[in-house]
């Protein structure tokens, strides 16, 4: 509660935290068909109408609404966002914990590992795994979860090492509390500020990626829509259609501002190593 | 010393690991070099054809025989032979690796002249609008897809007004430099774009702190012209997170740009590995993935030895 | 944008770019070309890809040549006669025809040329076509005969392919076909940077010389729209595209022309008789019937193209509205699809590549919902082109949408799908006793009206029982500015007339 409304009385997180609830919003209107049409309808009569009474934000090639395909491509990306983020988080943050509670030979292992994943151009790292596996929803969630993994893991194992060190963690190991107990409610807990940051600053990353992969025809599959798959499919009926263009470009534009904004407070709020007095 | 040794020591092994992955990764994917090259003919092949090709394209061992006659190649330097283009991997890497290096350069180049300007006029007006205004449109810049940006360029110029840089048919610097430069210039402000964005974002927030420390307001008390006390006395501290954004940066981009090479069709690295991909090069494929990741561990260290050059409190060994 | 603002932003970006504008003016005789997606390869006899076919033909020359009509013209050859019995084929060598390293053409370079092309270690792609060659004779330097085990006419059209192309014997014999382009053709392939550009040059000696402009130099520019925006700024004089999206802009520009051919190759959603329900001859009589080709067509290529039967070519091509439900009837096809037992409908998968052709998603979409109408639920699948590619020759699919290469012949297009022994046959998944024996037939026929009834009653055939459902054949395109004079689109979508072009000042 205390973080909401601390939230709300910063101006980057009152917007971004706005930008990001009417998103949410969206979404799940998106997901649960609440559309002003169905967004899979073609109405082969009105292809490539502009924006309209009936149709707010124009039609496509396929006599679809641009709107309620933008809904249901919101909440395919947020999807998509959401999951891989969700899974990288997860992974790497057991992986991060554990390297800094066991050290050593597992450490090196570990952290050699993220190394080498790091060192891989993160778009091509997606794209090989997207052409393995063949794309489709869960393959960019898998795609874009293993390109994240290693930032977390490295976001984690940091603040745990030193914080392992402290002294209520030596405290508590004194006492007898079980190593479970320590990681999750010492560690754990002392980590839930970076994590928080650093998640959803990496939702905006996955949205970009999302787009990307899908600029490459890689993403999210037809007659789906997602928002980076509505901006591929436009930008050769730029000319024609510019209204296809322009409204998935806002939208992701948008989302991704919304969720900068929300990191950026939530990094001022719950980082004090960078907060300013 | 000892650092630097241990990161040192490391890097064959994660080398190794890469070469690894890249090497199984890409045999995973379906299709191969035959189909590649013959599309749907391929199916046309008598299986003697086809023993006969993947002799030619070096697939017909097994994996793990392919894989040891590729790893010691690379102590003689031998990356192999890329099919495609019928020459040593490693020449055609050297080939793509200027345009990168020049692209990767030169959109810095841009990101910084807007950025820290931008971030530091917005620190000295902090909280005013004209912050605001600048805070805003870093924030919008860091949240377009580049490829956005490029496409809207590109349409816009040769619509609009009827000029656009030349496409295609790349010109190396050392031929034409004018030339050069004009093919250039709007990929790189295209890259430049969003990260302009985040230097202005961090060269702020770097700037500030500085502004609140002691020696900053203790210049100040002394009555030095508030000019001097920005740009001589707080800004070279304050462009040490921006060293360090930059670095990494610049380690991505030396891997090329996928999809802003592709759009404006620059032959760097990006698009090299991309069509490689596509076209089934496994030994392009190989080396240039282990070429990227050498180069991008090399910047990172550099980056983290810069850190501890311009900023003595921080410890590398901790990190 | 304010005018003020969008007046400013010109006049940098103009002075920015001055320069570079000043530059590429200076050699108009160069033709600047650009095309989306490059060669793959420089072996004549391997190289498939459309794109390494185009550069191919500029360097390379065939015996014989289709001309715009599809009529066989001379090419190395000047001349050339069956035997009274089908079994020999004798052509005459233009004395004229050199290589660009100075040698005339000779028939021991047609000699080996075939050879290689026969040998299985070579993995040449048109091999399947020259299996009734016996033997290949020189009796002078000027005459080649080719004896045959039986009559073979497709075998003529066959050898107007690239990949059928004349190369020095003495280059076979040095290893370089691949490494080095040698040929005889109206170009000299003077530098090539793979996915980036090739610079040809005018070859002085060819024998249908001189050409047009005394060089070409392509760009690869890998997002069409990039291509349009080059054409407009005047950086580019001729152009291949591949997107009608794109195409269909180019005649709103004063200075640009778009040239558009009918092309052999045709648009098809493929259903694998092999799997269930498609096995049922009436399941895929429905899908036939419930699908609106000129839909697809309208919709995926903005009616960019002619709806089309099995058969492409003028000469053979029935009209589509003959043939089995090429009109539209949704209540024929549920009722097709009650009496399989299959009134529910099914779920089946379709798979498509990404990007091959552009239209591909697009035309997968309005399938999907088109045979929804009757109860079919299609699944799309995109796949990246070589991962289709190999799904497409396992036959590990229900049904996929494909855009498949058109030859002249009849035979030579089909004989590798419906033959009983075609190569193709796991890509097919049905073999008939009916198409096999028409296309034998065709095979053997040597006379044109005969052959045309022959093969009307294959494409009537193969309509009925559809194993696949024909969509339609699209243009090729080509754009260029206004002063490149003499150019030919071709049906087969050769650039080979690029060796008369010219540029006007």
């Amino acid at each position: 509660m205390r973080i909401l409304k601390s939230i709300f009385a910063h101006p980057s997180g009152r917007i971004g935290g706005a930008i990001v609830l009417v998103y949410l919003v969206i979404a799940l209107c998106g997901a649960f068909g609440l559309t002003p049409h169905d967004p899979l309808m073609q109405y082969r009569i009105d292809r490539l109408h502009g924006p309209s009474a009936s149709y707010w934000m124009g039609t496509d090639l396929f006599g679809r609404d641009v709107l309620s395909r933008l809904m249901q491509g919101v909440g395919q990306s947020f999807t998509v966002a959401f999951f891989s983020v969700a899974s990288a988080t997860i992974v790497g943050t057991v992986l991060g914990l554990t390297a800094a509670w066991y050290g050593k030979r597992w450490d090196t292992v570990l952290m050699r590992l993220m190394d080498v994943l790091l060192a891989f151009p993160a778009i091509l790292l997606a794209l090989l795994v997207v052409t393995i596996v063949g794309p489709g929803t869960w393959t960019s969630v898998a795609a874009i979860g293993i390109v994240y993994t290693p930032i977390f893991t490295r976001v984690v194992r940091g603040p745990a090492l030193s914080l392992k060190t402290r002294d209520f963690v030596d405290a508590a190991r004194t006492f007898g509390s079980s190593r479970t107990y320590i990681l999750t409610r010492h560690l754990l807990l002392n980590l839930v500020a970076p994590l928080t940051v650093q998640v959803t600053l990496a939702l905006a990353w996955a949205l970009l990626t999302e787009a990307g992969l899908s600029f490459l025809g890689l993403g999210t599959q037809p007659p789906a829509a997602s928002l980076g798959l509505m901006l591929s499919d436009s930008r050769n009926l730029m000319e024609q259609a510019p209204w296809l263009l322009a409204f998935p470009a806002l939208a992701i534009m948008l989302s991704i501002l919304g969720f900068n904004l929300l990191g950026d407070a939530l990094r001022d709020i719950l980082d004090p190593k960078t907060r300013r007095a | 010393m000892n650092y630097l040794i241990r990161r040192l020591a490391a890097f064959p092994l994660v080398l190794i690991g890469v070469s690894v992955v890249v090497f199984v990764a890409i045999r995973l994917v379906p299709g191969d070099s035959i189909t590649a090259m013959l599309g749907t003919e391929a199916g046309l092949l008598t299986p003697q054809q086809r023993q006969s090709l993947a002799t030619y394209f070096g697939i017909d061992q097994p994996w793990i025989v392919q894989y040891w006659r590729w790893f010691t190649g690379l102590f003689s330097g031998d990356l192999g032979i890329s099919v495609t283009y019928g020459k040593p991997v490693l020449t055609v890497i050297l080939e793509r690796f200027p345009l990168t290096l020049e692209l990767a350069l030169l959109s810095m180049l841009i990101a910084l002249a807007i950025g820290v300007p931008a971030g530091v006029y917005a620190a000295t007006r902090n909280e005013r609008p004209a912050d605001l205004g600048v805070r805003i449109v870093a924030m919008i810049g860091q949240s377009t897809p580049s490829f956005v940006v490029g496409l809207i360029l590109i349409y816009l110029l040769s619509v609009g007004f009827g000029v656009l840089p030349t496409m295609g048919a790349f010109t190396p610097l050392w031929q034409d430099p004018l030339q050069n430069l004009s093919q250039m210039i709007l990929p790189a402000f295209t890259l430049g774009c969003a990260f302009a964005a985040s230097v202005t974002r961090v060269s702020r927030s770097a700037m500030l702190d500085v502004l609140s420390d002691d020696y900053v307001r203790t210049a100040r008390a002394k009555g030095v012209p508030e000019r001097k006390v920005i740009w001589r006395h707080a800004l070279p501290n304050a462009l040490v997170p921006v060293v360090t954004l930059s670095g990494i940066e610049f380690g991505y981009l030396l891997g090329g740009a996928v999809i802003v090479e592709q759009i404006f069709a620059l032959p760097g690295l990006g698009r090299m590995v991309l069509e490689a991909i596509l076209q089934r090069d496994y030994a392009l494929v190989q080396g240039a993935v282990l070429f990227i990741a050498f180069n991008f561990m090399i910047v990172n260290l550099l980056v983290d030895l810069a850190y501890a050059v311009l900023d003595p409190r921080i410890r590398l060994e901790g990190r | 944008m304010t005018s003020k603002f969008r007046g400013l932003l010109g006049l940098t970006t103009a002075a920015m770019l001055g320069v570079s504008a000043l530059v590429t003016q200076a050699d108009a005789a160069t033709l600047r070309m650009a095309w989306a997606q490059d060669a793959t390869g420089l072996d004549p006899h391997k190289q498939t890809a459309f794109s390494s076919l185009r550069l191919l033909e500029l360097i390379y020359e065939p015996l014989v040549r289709l001309d715009a009509d599809l009529k066989i013209v001379p090419g190395i050859a000047q001349s050339w006669e069956f035997s009274a019995d089908g079994k020999e084929l004798t052509f005459k060598l233009d004395p004229k025809a050199k290589f660009q390293n100075g040698d005339a053409v000779t028939s021991a370079d047609v000699k080996a040329s075939f050879e290689r092309i026969l040998d299985e270690q070579t993995g040449a792609a048109n091999r399947a076509n020259y299996l009734s060659i016996e033997g290949i004779e020189a009796p002078d330097a000027g005459t080649v005969v080719f004896k045959l085990k039986q009559p073979d006419a497709p075998i003529l059209t066959a050898m107007t392919d690239t990949n059928s192309s004349i190369v020095p014997a003495s280059e076979i014999a040095a290893g370089t076909i691949g490494t080095k382009a040698v040929g005889s053709g109206p170009f000299k392939l003077e530098r090539w940077d793979p996915n980036s550009k090739e610079v040809l040059v005018a070859n002085k000696d060819w024998a249908g010389g001189p050409t047009g402009v005394e060089g070409i130099e392509i760009s690869v520019l890998p997002d069409e729209s990039a291509i349009l925006a080059a054409m407009r700024t005047g950086q580019v004089d001729f152009a291949l595209l591949n997107d009608p999206l794109i195409a269909t802009l180019v005649p709103n520009e004063a200075k640009l022309q778009l040239n558009r051919a009918p092309v052999l190759a045709y648009h098809v959603l493929q259903l694998n008789p092999a799997r269930k329900p498609m096995n049922e001859l009436a399941v895929r009589q429905a899908i036939s019937c419930a699908v609106d080709r000129q839909a697809v067509l309208d919709t995926a290529s903005l009616g960019e193209g002619k709806v089309t039967g099995p058969l492409t070519m003028p000469v053979y091509a029935s009209d589509p509205d003959s043939l089995f439900c090429y009109k539209r009837d949704v209540e024929k096809a549920k009722k097709l699809m009650a009496d399989a037992g299959f009134a529910d409908g099914f779920t089946a998968t379709v798979i498509a590549a990404t990007g091959e052709p552009p239209t591909a998603a697009s035309e997968a979409q309005v399938l999907q919902s088109q045979l929804a109408e009757i109860g079919v639920k299609l699944d799309i699948k995109m796949m990246e082109l070589n991962v289709y590619v190999d799904t497409w020759l396992k036959g590990d699919f229900d049904m996929a949408v494909a855009l498949n290469g058109g030859r002249p012949d009849p035979y030579t297009m089909y004989n590798r799908y419906w033959t009983k022994n075609g190569n193709l046959q796991q890509v097919s998944n049905f073999a008939d006793d009916t198409l096999d024996t028409l296309l034998q037939q065709g095979r053997a026929e040597t006379d044109p009206d005969k052959r045309k009834v022959i093969f009307a009653d294959f494409e009537k055939q193969l309509a009925e029982k559809s194993p696949w459902v024909w969509l339609y054949t699209s243009y090729g395109y080509t754009a260029q500015q206004k002063n490149v004079q003499g150019f030919v689109p071709m049906p087969t979508g050769s650039l080979y007339s690029l060796g008369k072009v010219t540029l006007q000042q």
